[in-house]
C-alpha cells in the first residue's frame, strides 16, 4: 500500500433497530484507497449491518461514517451523489426484472451521469465482457441462473465507474457449483485494484484476497489483521471459538 | 311474462339513456378516482405521521360504510340548485359523481399501495445503492413493476363500479336502474323491466371481466419471459 487515501472511515458508529436489539455496538474501521477489505464472523454479528452503513443504507444511531473526508450523514451531504461513487452488490442480486441485461446496466449511468444511450451502451458492453457475460445482453434476468446474474449485478455497479464496491454475501444465496464463477469476477476486480469491502462466508476466499480481516461478534470487531494473523494465530478466544466452528463446518 | 315494452321505440330509447348514462358515469369515474387514488397511494408512503393517518382513515372510513349511505350524505351536504343544460337537469350528477370518485378512489389507493408494496424492498435498495434519488426509483424501477400487479385490480374495481353507479338513482340520476324503474311504473311488469336492467348490466361486466382476464394472462407472460 503505496498510497494511504482514506475512502472510508466509520467512527465510533452504533445502531440500535426499532425493535431494540443493539447490532453495531461502537465500532470503527477504515478502508484506505486499493485495499481489500473483508468481514467475517458468525451470522446476526453485525457485519451486513456495519457493511450497509458505509453507503447509508442503514444510518447509524450513533457515531459518523465519512466517505472521502464527507461525513454520510451530514445535512448538508448530497448521499445520492456519494452513493453514485460506491457500488453494491447484494445476497439476493436484485437486478431489475422489468428490464433487459443491458437496461439493468445502462439506466444508473443514462439516468444520472446524463450519458447518451449510445455512450451507456458502450459503457456496458465492455462491463459485460468484463464478467464473461456479453451474450446475455439482451436476456432478461429471470432468464439466468443465480452465479450470472450476480456477475450482471457486479457489472451494473461498475457502469457507474465507483472509487469503492460493497459486496453483501454475493455467494450465500448460490448453488455451490455458481461459487466459484462469482468469486473468479471479484477476484479479477481485486488484481485490478478496486478497493472493496466484502462480508463473505467463504473463508479460503477471504484469506487468499483480504489486505485486512475484521472478525465481528454481538455487533463488535473482536479481532482485526493480515488474513495470515487471522486464519493462522488469532489472538482472542471468540476468534479462535468462531473460526474453530467455521473449519468444523466444512 | 310480458316483454313486449321491448319492441316499442320509446321504451327502448329510455333504456339505452340510462345504459349510455351508466356507461358514462362508470368510465369518468374510474378515470377520476385513478388519478384521486394514484395521488392518496403516494401520499401515504410519505414520512409525515399526520398525513397517514389521515389518509388511511380517509381509505377505511369510505371501504367500511355502504355506498348508498355516502350518497345520501353527499346528498343532503351539497344543497346543488337546479343547473339545466338544454331540457337535462345535471345538478343530480353533483353529490352523485362526488360519492363514485370518492368511493372508486378509496378502494383503488388501497389497490395501488398493496401493488407498490408488493415490489420487493430489494428493489429499492439496490436502485438507491446506484444513487438513484426516491423519485427516480419510484418512476423507472418500482412503478413499472407494480403496474403489473395495479391493473388487473383496477379492472376488477371497474366491474364494481360498473354495478355501483346503479345507487345514483337514489338522487334521481337518469341511469340504467332508474330508466328500469321509470318503465316499470309505466308498463306494471316489475320482473321484467329490472330482468332487462340486469341483462344490459352483465352484457357491460362480463366482457369487460374476461378482458381484465386477458390481460392478466398477458401481464404474467410478459413476467416469464
Amino acid at each position: 500500500m503505496t498510497n494511504h487515501k482514506l475512502i472510508i472511515d466509520v467512527k465510533n458508529v452504533s445502531k440500535v433497530f426499532s425493535d431494540g436489539t443493539l447490532a453495531l455496538d461502537n465500532v470503527s474501521l477504515s478502508v484506505k484507497k486499493n485495499e481489500v477489505v473483508v468481514l467475517i464472523g458468525p451470522s446476526g454479528s453485525g457485519k451486513s449491518t456495519l457493511l450497509r452503513t458505509l453507503n447509508l443504507l442503514e444510518s447509524p444511531t450513533k457515531g459518523e461514517v465519512f466517505f472521502d473526508g464527507i461525513s454520510l450523514t451530514d445535512e448538508t451531504t448530497d448521499i445520492n451523489l456519494l452513493r453514485q461513487k460506491m457500488g453494491m452488490v447484494f445476497q439476493g442480486f436484485h437486478l431489475f426484472p422489468h428490464l433487459s441485461v443491458l437496461d439493468n446496466l445502462r439506466i444508473a449511468p443514462v439516468s444520472l451521469k446524463k450519458l447518451s444511450i449510445h455512450e451507456a451502451t458502450i459503457t456496458s458492453e465492455s462491463m459485460l465482457k468484463k464478467v464473461g457475460l456479453l451474450d446475455k445482453a439482451k436476456n432478461y434476468p429471470n432468464q439466468l441462473s443465480g452465479g450470472q446474474k450476480q456477475r450482471i449485478a457486479i457489472a451494473r455497479s461498475l457502469t457507474m465507474s465507483p472509487e469503492i464496491m460493497l459486496f453483501d454475501e454475493p455467494t450465500s444465496a448460490l448453488d455451490p457449483e455458481m461459487v466459484g464463477e462469482v468469486l473468479n469476477v471479484m477476484r479479477e476486480l481485486a488484481l485490478q485494484g478496486m478497493t472493496m469491502v466484502i462480508v463473505t462466508h467463504e473463508m479460503q476466499f477471504a484469506e487468499e484476497v483480504a489486505d485486512i480481516v475484521y472478525v465481528m461478534d454481538k455487533g463488535q470487531i473482536i479481532e482485526s489483521g493480515s488474513p495470515e494473523i487471522i486464519f493462522h494465530q488469532p489472538q482472542t478466544e471468540r476468534c479462535k471459538e468462531f473460526l474453530k466452528r467455521v473449519i468444523e463446518k466444512k | 311474462m310480458d316483454f313486449s315494452f321491448l319492441l316499442d321505440p320509446y321504451y327502448i330509447n329510455i333504456l339505452l339513456q340510462g345504459l349510455l348514462t351508466t356507461v358514462i358515469l362508470a368510465v369518468v369515474s374510474v378515470a377520476f378516482g385513478t388519478v384521486i387514488a394514484i395521488g392518496v397511494a403516494l401520499l401515504r408512503m410519505m414520512k409525515s405521521k399526520i398525513i397517514r393517518f389521515i389518509l388511511g382513515a380517509y381509505v377505511e372510513i369510505i371501504r367500511g360504510t355502504p355506498i348508498v349511505v355516502q350518497l345520501i350524505i353527499f346528498y343532503s351536504l351539497f344543497h346543488v340548485k337546479v343547473i339545466l343544460v338544454g331540457s337535462y337537469d345535471l345538478s343530480p350528477f353533483i353529490p352523485g359523481m362526488f360519492t363514485l370518485f370518492i368511493n372508486s378512489s378509496a378502494y383503488m389507493a388501497e389497490v395501488i399501495r398493496a401493488g407498490i408494496n408488493s415490489v420487493d424492498k430489494g428493489q429499492w435498495e439496490a436502485s438507491r445503492s446506484l444513487g438513484m434519488t426516491y423519485g427516480m426509483t419510484f418512476r423507472k424501477i418500482i412503478f413499472p413493476q407494480a403496474i403489473k400487479n395495479i391493473l388487473p385490480a383496477l379492472g376488477n374495481e371497474f366491474v364494481t363500479l360498473i354495478k355501483e353507479t346503479s345507487v345514483l338513482m337514489y338522487s334521481g340520476v337518469a341511469e340504467l336502474t332508474y330508466q328500469a324503474t321509470m318503465i316499470k311504473s309505466q308498463t306494471y311488469g316489475f320482473m321484467e323491466s329490472y330482468l332487462v336492467a340486469a341483462t344490459f348490466y352483465f352484457l357491460l361486466t362480463y366482457p369487460t371481466s374476461q378482458l381484465m382476464k386477458r390481460l392478466e394472462r398477458r401481464l404474467a407472460k410478459s413476467d416469464q419471459s
